[in-house]
């Protein structure tokens, strides 16, 4: 299995109190894969279902975020490669 | 420094973490000034109000804590921080003559100031000890007097030196019947500013002291040539004024103008200098509703401070001309109400 990776982007160095901080999130693991299971049922007169499909991730990533000073971190997006937190300052 | 740490895990426990350091900006100080340079203390009390805007004359004999002003050493003393802006300008009241007084022991005689300042068409040219005079040496006795007395304050202050270079060189100089132009002025206007830090620096002052350099604001050309390296170097803050005269002035704009002339135009010592704003207002007859134009400082502030560039540490509301409070109990309750918020918490 390989290791995963992560890279933290904060949009500033210093904030004002009070200021809107946002991280920015990149990670990813080269396990990880999205599967698509499609199921298609047919009968013996051959007529057929329509397709259901069903998504499973192999090797799924979580994700914390933790700040030293307490201060809370709140997920606004998450798209599997990169996630945006914020807080307030 | 605050640290924030990233940790992804996956399904077999193996992890890859990340960090990212920042540091927070303390609080704002929420500032006023009354018209006159009269007692703030029943205005501001119980609200938010940590920093307070003066202004003196080097000619006047009372300059620390300034005549009739012992409500100065109740607020200093009591922690509120002091920009006292000290001017070459002659206020015009008593004589603009010569003076002859004894600081310490030591006998000064200071001559009459020979340049004018403000020389806008049609008005009446203030005196003001010309830079000139101050580079000479004519003035050491003004800055003397200055020092002994605020030696016996208790606490130290922002001294800045002259309101506005921009608006008293704006339409040139005199000095000695010698006419100089805006960028002559400006130019000479940072030697005499130098001369004045040094002066004071190279004499024990008390702790907490620092200087900076008054402008408008107004003029990029102006702003630039006033803020050398070589001057910054000396001084401990950046500082302009900020008004809203026209209906469409919003306050991140106008907080953002002259800051964003020091990030494309001055330099590294410059940048590295907090901003204290001497002066804010929101004038009334464009903008009747002063208290909700007042509303959206803090947001803008905020925001700025999060902004490349120097952050701004004081905001000093001007209670008078083009900031009067109209009407007064409206206006100062929205001050409160916008010192309690972020960033001035």
């Amino acid at each position: 299995m390989a290791a995963p990776t992560v890279t933290a982007a904060l949009n500033a160095t210093s904030y004002a109190p009070g200021a809107q901080m946002l991280l920015t999130v990149t990670y990813g693991d080269p396990d990880t894969k999205t599967l698509t299971v499609t199921v298609v049922v047919t009968d013996a007169q051959g007529n057929s279902s329509a397709p259901a499909k069903v998504s499973a991730v192999i090797d799924p990533l979580t994700v914390t975020v933790t700040d030293d000073s307490g201060r809370a971190w709140t997920r606004v997006s998450d798209n599997g490669t990169v996630a945006v937190y914020r807080a307030v300052a | 420094m605050p640290r924030v740490t990233v940790t992804v895990r996956d399904s077999t426990g193996q992890t890859a973490t990340a960090v990212a350091d920042y540091t927070l900006t303390p609080p704002v100080l929420g500032g006023y000034y009354l018209s006159g340079n009269a007692d703030p203390t029943a205005d501001i009390s119980g609200g938010n109000f940590r920093s307070l805007t003066q202004y003196r004359s080097f000619a006047d004999s009372n300059v620390f804590p300034g005549y009739n002003k012992q409500w100065l050493l109740t607020l200093g003393r009591s922690g509120m921080q002091m920009n006292m802006v000290l001017e070459l300008k002659h206020y015009g009241a008593g004589d603009p003559g010569p003076q002859t007084f004894t600081v310490d022991g030591v006998r000064y005689t200071v001559p009459a100031p020979t340049m004018t300042i403000q020389q806008r068409p049609g008005s009446v040219w203030p005196k003001a000890y010309g830079y000139g005079q101050v580079i000479a040496g004519q003035c050491d006795g003004l800055f003397a007097r200055a020092l002994s007395q605020y030696r016996t304050l208790g606490f130290g202050v922002n001294i800045q030196l002259a309101s506005e270079l921009d608006t008293d060189n704006e339409f040139g100089t005199t000095e000695a019947g010698k006419a100089y132009t805006w960028a002559e002025s400006d130019a000479r206007a940072v030697q005499a500013m130098a001369y004045i830090v040094d002066w004071f620096r190279d004499r024990g002052l008390p702790s907490g002291t620092t200087f900076s350099v008054g402008v408008g604001g107004f003029d990029r050309a102006s702003f630039k040539r006033t803020h050398p390296e070589s001057l910054m170097s000396r001084l401990d803050y950046l500082q302009w004024n900020v008004y809203a005269t026209s209906a469409s002035d919003t306050a991140l704009a106008r907080f953002r103008r002259t800051k964003d002339w020091a990030v494309a135009d001055l330099g590294p010592v410059a940048l590295s200098r907090p901003v204290i704003v001497a002066e804010w207002g929101v004038r009334v007859a464009e903008i009747p509703d002063q208290a909700a134009w007042i509303a959206t400082v803090p947001p803008a502030i905020a925001r700025l401070n999060t902004e490349r560039g120097p952050f701004f540490a004081r905001t000093n509301y001007f209670n008078s001309g083009w900031g009067t409070l109209s009407p007064k109990a409206a206006g100062l309750a929205a001050l409160r109400s916008a010192y309690a918020r972020p960033p001035y918490v």
